[in-house]
């Protein structure tokens, strides 16, 4: 009889072995191993600053928040204003007296081409025919189904060869200097102001390579 | 009366017929028209500020024709400045409410604009056909009206199998009561004999495999084994937040923006070029495309929930294409945090040694929502400076060597000709 509950308990054992070790692959296999938590953390305070981080909230100030605008008038240091308005006028005035400051050169074009690659050629085009990828029609498949994506109205070409002509006068293809930089600086119709993504020298260096791309 | 209403009713007919009759014979000639005024409206770039069904930045197209008259469109589209000057009426209104006056298209002719208005009409028309046909706007109601018929019959017929079901259950019970009394006595024996044996299987095992000192031995060994290797791992990962998936203010999917849009990172996280901080993009940056992009395809015709909640952040107002001084700031949840006493810079890495931000974000261009795909343990940082070759084309290591270079001539070098006047040397 003991015997036999030896054997019983042996094949028992081995039973409870096999399915403990199924339960750990199932479980550790469930997921995509990510989670809504962060987990066990050690002495917090060693991680977190001990000044704000900009992003962080901030009870000193009104609106709980560390970043704070600039007062009104104040400069940043190495700031460079553009002592041109945002109208019309201002354009044209932009258009006739400003000149690129940047030194021509290969280095200075191949920053403007990365440049515009990275911040204007998602609208208008690797080539600046407006044919940028977010014009396009295009899909999206995710957890809510396939679906279409709506285009971004495209804008118009400035190489020579379309010839289309700008909503403030002339030919897209013999915008100035003045007038393209203004337009990344204030934006202009559907484009917005690209002055918080593109410092004043960067600025220049996408303007060079505009004109390279008007060439066209 | 009854005559008069007769004949109107009768005339209104003829009309319309005559009518349909007229636009069956101009359809297959207005096709054509519609496809050269669709080449003309992209190659004149008409569709940077006009669309039919929207305003842009210049006014919705859609019934355009009951608006104006052809002789008008054709006028102002050859020379809106000049119609501004010479005080028409309608054009002058459009100066006062657009902040832009339309470019002159003198180049288009008379055929051409007519070509164009021709498309407007058949985008339109196709525009009223997706609304007539999407059944959540017309059909809606009575699919809906359908689904509550469905559900009417569907719970009848429950009720009825439930009363069913009742009924024959009473039966079997009443049978089975019936089996009991007819055999009592067998049962009560049958009882008696399992009161004897006394214990049950499971404690009779229990006891078996106490008295079995080996095997007590081994589990308790294989236990303290398994806590101890769960709490090894678990001790390793406390702080490491690798696959932490935080839920989002907004549903902003990488996916679309990143992969399908092909928008670049640096486009948004445009501080990874410039400084320790990838940055995340304040909402202007967003407001540059969904100024227009509102999803409201996939939301009969209304302002996506999500891009909506970018608008109450920046205070636009879709309507009047305006923004509000009542913003407050996307409170998003940081997902990678660096201990503070860790230093790390974007900048050192993505510009000047060149590596790619999925090297340690993982395929951002796939994700719906971000997680952590990197551990951001000393280790790993450790592990790729030790494989990672140095990318030496740059004025950094142009400097180092003139440094060398000099040092082998004799020539003197003081602290400050290697960076010793840098301000952060001493006060940081």
């Amino acid at each position: 009889m003991k015997e036999n509950m030896l054997v019983m308990n042996k094949k028992n054992f081995l039973g409870t072995v096999c399915v403990a070790v199924a339960l750990t692959a199932v479980v550790s296999s469930c997921g995509d191993g990510t989670t809504r938590s962060a987990g066990w953390e050690f002495s917090r305070n060693m991680y977190d600053p001990i000044a704000f981080n900009p992003d962080q909230p901030n009870k000193n100030f009104k609106n709980n928040s560390t970043a704070q605008t600039p007062p009104q008038g104040s400069n940043p240091i190495g700031f460079e204003r553009f002592e041109y308005g945002n109208s019309v006028e201002e354009y044209e005035r932009a258009g006739l007296e400003l000149k690129n400051p940047i030194i021509a050169n290969a280095e200075n074009l191949k920053e403007g081409e990365t440049l515009f690659l990275t911040y204007c050629a998602v609208c208008h085009g690797k080539e600046g025919a407006g044919d940028g990828t977010i014009t396009k029609d295009r899909e999206v498949e995710d957890s809510r189904g396939k679906r279409a994506l709506e285009n971004f109205p495209p804008p118009p070409s400035f190489q020579k060869s379309s010839g289309t002509p700008s909503s403030r006068g002339g030919q897209m293809s013999e915008l100035t200097d003045g007038k393209i930089y203004h337009t990344i600086t204030y934006g202009y119709n559907a484009m917005g102001s690209h002055a918080s993504q593109i410092s004043p020298e960067d600025r220049w260096k996408v303007v060079m390579f505009v004109h390279e791309l008007q060439k066209k | 009366m009854r005559n008069i209403s007769s004949v109107l009713g009768r005339l209104a007919k003829s009309i319309s017929i005559s009518l349909v009759l007229l636009f069956a014979v101009t359809t297959t000639t207005q096709a054509q028209d519609a496809a050269n005024g669709a080449a003309l409206f992209k190659s004149n770039a008409c569709n940077s500020c006009h669309a039919v069904g929207k305003k842009l930045t210049g006014p919705d197209l859609a019934g355009l024709t009951e608006r104006r008259d052809e002789a008008w469109i054709v006028k102002w589209i050859h020379n809106p400045q000049g119609m501004i000057d010479s005080g028409d009426e309608q054009a002058v209104a459009l100066k006062a409410e657009y902040a832009t006056t339309m470019a002159p298209y003198a180049s288009l002719s008379e055929g051409d604009i007519k070509d164009i208005i021709a498309y407007l009409q058949a985008e339109e028309a196709k525009k009223k056909e997706k609304a007539a046909a999407d059944p959540a706007a017309a059909g809606g109601s009575s699919a809906s009206s359908d689904a509550n018929n469905l559900m009417i019959i569907g719970l009848i017929a429950l009720f009825v199998v439930a009363v069913a079901v009742i009924f024959a259950l009473n039966r079997v019970t009443k049978t089975l009561e019936r089996v009991i009394a007819n055999n009592q006595a067998s049962i009560d024996a049958a009882q008696a004999k399992t009161d004897e044996e006394g214990e049950s299987g499971s404690v009779k095992f229990a006891k078996a495999f106490l008295k079995n000192k080996k095997l007590v031995f081994f589990v308790v060994l294989m236990v303290v084994g398994l806590l101890g290797v769960a709490g090894w791992k678990t001790m390793w990962n406390v702080g490491v937040h690798e696959g932490y998936k935080p839920v989002q203010p907004i549903k902003f999917s990488h996916q679309i923006h990143a992969g399908v849009n092909q928008i670049e990172c640096q486009y948004c996280h445009g501080g990874a070029f410039k400084s320790k901080n990838a940055s995340i993009p304040s909402a202007n940056v967003c407001m540059n495309c969904h100024n227009t992009i509102t999803a409201s395809d996939h939301y009969d015709g209304n302002i996506s929930p999500e891009i909506a909640k970018l608008y109450r952040a920046v205070d636009w107002d879709p309507e009047s294409r305006s923004y509000g001084t009542n913003t407050r700031p996307i409170e998003w949840v940081r997902i990678h945090n660096l201990p503070d006493f860790a230093y790390f810079n974007h900048s050192q890495h993505v510009v000047v040694a060149g590596v790619e931000c999925q090297t340690c974000h993982g395929p951002i261009q796939d994700m719906e929502e971000v997680y952590q795909y990197s551990p951001l343990t000393m280790k790993w940082c450790i592990d790729c400076h030790k494989e990672t070759s140095v990318n030496t084309d740059n004025a950094y290591y142009d400097q180092l060597i003139e440094a060398h270079d000099k040092l082998k001539k004799g020539e003197k070098m003081t602290a400050a000709m290697i960076g010793g006047l840098e301000c952060g040397k001493c006060h940081y």
